[in-house]
């Protein structure tokens, strides 16, 4: 199990309130780190004089965000070399096949819809967690990186 | 003719001869000579001389008489034709005129002297340079100039000045030449068409205003769409946002605290997460409406037959136990032209219609087929479900209309409106019958080539 800290990029408390409950009930004990907008995650993931830089085990980036977008946020991350390697999986409301679609095109590694209802979510948080923190062998950074 | 003339000739010969002959006869009776009879032959010498006198004299007279005739006769000839040929030029409804090479007038007709108030006998000798404009005239005489050099009628547009306005003509001009080829007349013909120039100046009109009313509208259309599509992106993110947190933290509360509560307040909990689905639901088949009305169209083949069965795998896999059972028949070979995804949804709400209206019938049976009504090729799907009552058929296909109460039968009404929305962007029709406890026939169409459907097809 990758015990690197995740990341929710939510500007919604009340979605951050019930993901945070979904990943500790499935039992990750993963640090998680809330980013309320594409700005924020920008500033974690690329620090200014020299910080030292978020590593995540997991980015979990909405759409609908204030600032910068969640797709425009994974662009630069898929740009940057430092970052490209990250596991970004799409947690948002929207079922618009376009941001389906521009999502994968800029290489998200999942899209997932966030259901209406709790228990189907709190199913989803924990084959998410799963899947990208315990079965998945994460790309090392430095082939990631080209 | 000839021989007429010669039979003449002889008669007045014969005659001549028989005067001078009785002349001579009685001269020399007179003067005491033996009396002879008028037709003593043979006739002296000056008989015969006198006779051929009298004949040369008759002879020119009838031959001078001939030629007077028949000048009068030529002339006379001339003046009916010329009289006939101004009678044709003077009624007719077009303006003709005869003008020299060097533009003055030789003659106009009835018309030009109505429309120009001047008199035939007036205008000869003048030019257009005494009757209109410099320019105006300037113009004439160059049409005129051009239709000598050109040596063949050529037609132009001329516009002349009247009471009420400028009027346009359709002029032909062409030149008259002598007997010796010489060109030294410019004949012109020229009919009004300022009606027709207004009616296509009008014409012109209309079409630019169509086409600034055509740009309008599909501005509008665009304007419409786009805030349908704003409109549809806000309620997948915003308005399902408060809501799973409603249902969220419902659901939170029942995992969690659902022992600080009595069993009302369990119940209470229950009915919040219930609505919670349906508002879920409800948002759903919005998106889907919103959805079925504005992607895109891709007209291809469509097999409704296997579209139809993949549903009714899917409705039968969802409730395996269903009770009680339906029996189920898809026609075979039902063949569309349309765009299959919304297709697949037409069928997906009738059929998923018919299987939940049915859930009450024992012997429940729903049928999928097509029939040629009023010369058209129209699938239904038929059930012996709950039926509806035909007053209100024009409100099955409006969104948010329900004729059933949640209770008997679940459902957000908005199912039948995208099936109207995909018929209609089809290009085809839907209609419903039906009767209450005796079950509902859903008739729609899918024309293959109509020019509204491809029209449909094209909107953004």
């Amino acid at each position: 199990m990758i015990d690197a800290p995740i990341v929710l990029v939510e500007d919604r408390p009340d979605d951050v309130l019930l993901t945070r409950r979904a990943f500790a009930r499935a039992g990750f004990d993963n640090e998680l780190v809330v980013l309320p907008d594409g700005e924020a995650c920008m500033t974690a993931l690329f620090p200014e004089n020299g910080g030292r830089s978020l590593s995540p085990a997991l980015i979990l980036l909405d759409i609908n965000l204030p600032k910068i977008g969640g797709l425009d946020v994974l662009r630069r991350i898929r740009a940057d070399e430092r970052t490209c390697h990250l596991t970004v999986v799409m947690l948002t409301t929207s079922t618009e096949r376009r941001d389906i679609v521009d999502s994968y095109r800029l290489g998200a590694n999942s899209f997932v819809r966030k259901p209406v209802s709790y228990s189907e979510f709190a199913d989803t948080v924990r084959i998410l967690g799963s899947y990208w923190l315990a079965i998945n062998e994460p790309c090392p950074p430095e082939r990631g990186r080209r | 003719m000839r021989q007429r003339t010669a039979v003449a000739l002889i008669v007045v010969l014969i005659s001549a001869a028989c005067v001078a002959d009785l002349a001579l006869s009685l001269a020399a009776s007179s003067g005491g000579g033996r009396p002879t009879s008028a037709f003593a032959v043979p006739l002296r010498m000056e008989a015969v001389l006198l006779g051929c006198v009298a004949l040369a004299a008759t002879w020119a007279a009838a031959h001078w008489q001939a030629a007077y005739t028949r000048d009068r006769h030529t002339l006379e000839q001339a003046r009916e034709d010329a009289d006939r040929l101004l009678k044709v030029i003077d009624n007719t409804s077009a303006v003709i005129y005869l003008r020299d090479s060097d533009g003055r007038y030789l003659l106009v007709n009835r018309q030009y002297e109505e429309l120009f108030a001047i008199k035939r006998s007036d205008i000869v000798g003048l030019t257009d340079h005494d009757l209109f404009p410099a320019a105006l005239a300037d113009d004439f005489r160059a049409n005129d100039l051009k239709a000598l050099a050109h040596g063949a009628p050529i037609q132009m547009e001329e516009v002349a000045p009247h009471a009420d306005g400028p009027h346009t003509y359709i002029t032909v001009k062409y030149p008259i030449a002598d007997a010796a080829g010489r060109a030294y007349a410019i004949c012109g013909i020229s009919t009004d068409i300022t009606v027709l120039k207004h009616a296509e100046e009008e014409v012109r009109q209309l079409n630019t205003e169509l086409e600034l009313r055509v740009r309008d509208r599909t501005a509008e259309l665009e304007a419409s769409t786009r805030e349908l599509d704003a409109f549809a992106y806000s309620v997948s993110h915003d308005l399902r946002a408060p809501l799973r947190a409603v249902a969220g933290f419902s659901e939170v509360l029942m995992e969690d605290y659902a022992e600080l509560l009595d069993e009302t307040g369990r119940g209470y909990l229950r009915r919040v997460l219930a609505a919670t689905d349906r508002m879920g639901q409800l948002i759903d088949d919005l998106l889907g409406l919103s959805r079925a009305s504005r992607v895109e169209l891709t007209r291809r083949p469509a097999d409704l037959t296997e579209l139809s069965e993949a549903i009714v795998a899917e409705l039968r896999a969802a409730e395996p136990d269903r009770e009680p059972a339906v029996r189920i028949d898809v026609d075979r070979g039902l063949e569309a032209v349309g765009d299959s995804a919304l297709l697949r949804l037409v069928l997906q709400n009738l059929v998923g219609n018919a299987w939940k209206f049915t859930a009450k019938t024992p012997d429940a049976r729903i049928h999928i087929g097509a029939v040629e009504r009023d010369g058209e090729h129209t699938f239904f799907v038929r059930d012996n479900g709950a039926g509806f009552d035909m007053r209100y058929r024009d409100k099955l296909f409006t969104p948010f209309q329900r004729l059933h109460t949640f209770d008997e039968f679940a459902g957000s009404g908005i199912g039948l409106a995208i099936v109207g929305r995909v018929v209609a962007r089809h290009g085809g029709r839907v209609w419903a019958e039906g009767e209450p406890g005796t079950g509902a026939v859903f008739y729609f169409t899918l024309p293959v080539s109509s020019q509204q459907a491809v029209q449909e097809g094209t909107a953004p």
